[in-house]
């Protein structure tokens, strides 16, 4: 039964790598991919000359409008991304200095790349989070990027506290809920590393907020990922949401 | 001094794109963007169409960025991929009647670009030999493959066309594919595709 699911699928690998295999097809054929070694081996064999398909067509010009319209949104999105940036999101700086944003959390001080006190800091920051609803003085808003192609209906933002010293709240809107296994993880890029932050969930409608402890001032970015509940110590996929800083 | 955005790798030009750079991807559009446009357009056999084929493609491309693992292969694959998935989409929702049978029928109209640079010129080289290998399998074969890549027929819909039954049609296609690696190696081992 074995050898004869194995031969079904091998005669396949053609059709697989030429786009020719229906989605159900497809989905089976790579799960199958998964453990045979031997359909792997051949698929890379073969990968060569069906990559060199699409460079075998005549080169014709594109329309001049199909560029310039693609940038006007590919530069809208892009200033959206960063329109938070050195804006501040209320008037006037708060009239007295706020105790740092741990403090108010009652959170202890966070060891970066520690990745249990940080999951353990999720169920606290999670609760907290929402106790800070409507407390809003100073700091300044970044509007998050999303993968739209795994989240199609996701946004977010990072309310940065002052300088970032002091970490960051971040909220997400129109996030799958994952109910199972998962939960959302942030992270912290900083010089090349990715340092973990606490996981959260999302409600039934999809928005969740989490914050974020890490000391931000120099970080280059805020990412969330997908990863099994009780978190991880390195991010187990490509980031669905980022937030550059 | 800094270095100019274009002399840099289509690799390091993405890293730039992952950062949310739209200069950046700008200059991987000018780069793939004619050769994106002119798979769809032989896939689609249509401008109107192979034009928002290639505009939602791109925009995919770059609102996916973070997803682009150079491990897995160049840029121009990566983005010639995904023109080539999303154009089967394409097909695939549009009824078989209203499908430009390009593969069979030739296309009507064709604007050729010029070739303007050493890299398109050798590109053009590249795609003749490519080309040439293709021509070089046996008809069903060639037939067949082109078919299912640029016409975007399932196996089942090509052994329905074909009157084959799909087993022959699945052979077919992995025959081909291995006749052809074999040619463009020996194309790439005589410096064929300079």
């Amino acid at each position: 039964m074995m050898d004869r699911d194995h031969t079904s699928y091998r005669e396949e690998i053609g059709a697989y790598l030429l786009g020719a295999l229906t989605d159900d097809e497809r989905e089976a054929f790579e799960r199958h991919m998964e453990d045979c070694v031997e359909c792997r081996a051949e698929i890379e064999q073969l990968r060569p000359a069906a990559d060199a398909l699409p460079r075998s067509v005549e080169q014709v010009e594109p329309p001049a409008g199909l560029k310039t319209a693609l940038m006007e949104v590919v530069e809208r999105e892009a200033r959206e991304a960063v329109a938070g940036e050195g804006e501040q999101t209320w008037a006037a700086p708060p009239a007295r200095s706020r105790p740092p944003l741990r403090e108010r959390l009652r959170l202890p001080s966070l060891r970066p790349a520690f990745a249990l006190g940080a999951l353990l800091l999720g169920l606290v920051a999670g609760f907290a989070v929402a106790q800070l609803g409507g407390d809003d003085d100073g700091g300044r808003t970044v509007v998050a990027t999303v993968d739209q192609e795994r989240i199609p209906q996701g946004t977010g933002n990072l309310k940065v506290e002052g300088d970032g010293q002091d970490g960051a709240i971040l909220r997400v809107n129109g996030m799958p809920d994952l109910r199972g296994r998962e939960v959302y993880q942030a992270w912290v890029q900083r010089d090349g590393m990715i340092i973990p932050q606490p996981t959260f969930e999302v409600g039934p409608d999809g928005s969740g907020a989490v914050a974020v402890p890490e000391d931000l001032s120099d970080a280059q970015a805020v990412l969330v990922t997908r990863e099994q509940r009780g978190g991880a110590t390195a991010p187990s996929e490509q980031p669905i949401l980022s937030v550059p800083l | 001094m800094a270095k100019d955005i274009r002399d840099l790798a289509d690799e390091e030009v993405m890293q730039l794109v992952q950062s949310g750079n739209p200069r950046a991807f700008e200059l991987v559009y000018d780069r793939h963007g004619g050769a994106a446009f002119s798979l769809a357009y032989r896939m689609v056999g249509n401008r109107g169409a192979a034009e928002d084929i290639v505009q939602e493609a791109f925009l995919s491309i770059w609102r996916s960025r973070l997803r682009y693992d150079q491990a897995r292969g160049s840029v121009r694959t990566w983005v010639l991929g995904i023109v080539h998935n999303r154009t089967i989409d394409s097909l695939r929702r549009s009824t078989v009647h209203d499908r430009r049978r390009e593969t069979m029928e030739g296309v009507e109209e064709r604007q050729e670009a010029p070739e303007r640079t050493e890299v398109e010129v050798a590109r053009r080289e590249e795609a003749r030999s490519i080309r040439d290998a293709l021509l070089t399998l046996p008809d069903e074969q060639r037939k067949t493959i082109e078919l299912a890549y640029f016409g975007g027929f399932s196996h089942s819909q090509i052994a329905e066309l074909l009157e084959e039954p799909v087993g022959t049609i699945k052979g077919r296609m992995r025959l081909g594919l291995d006749k052809m690696r074999r040619q463009l190696s020996e194309g790439y081992a005589a410096g064929g595709f300079a």
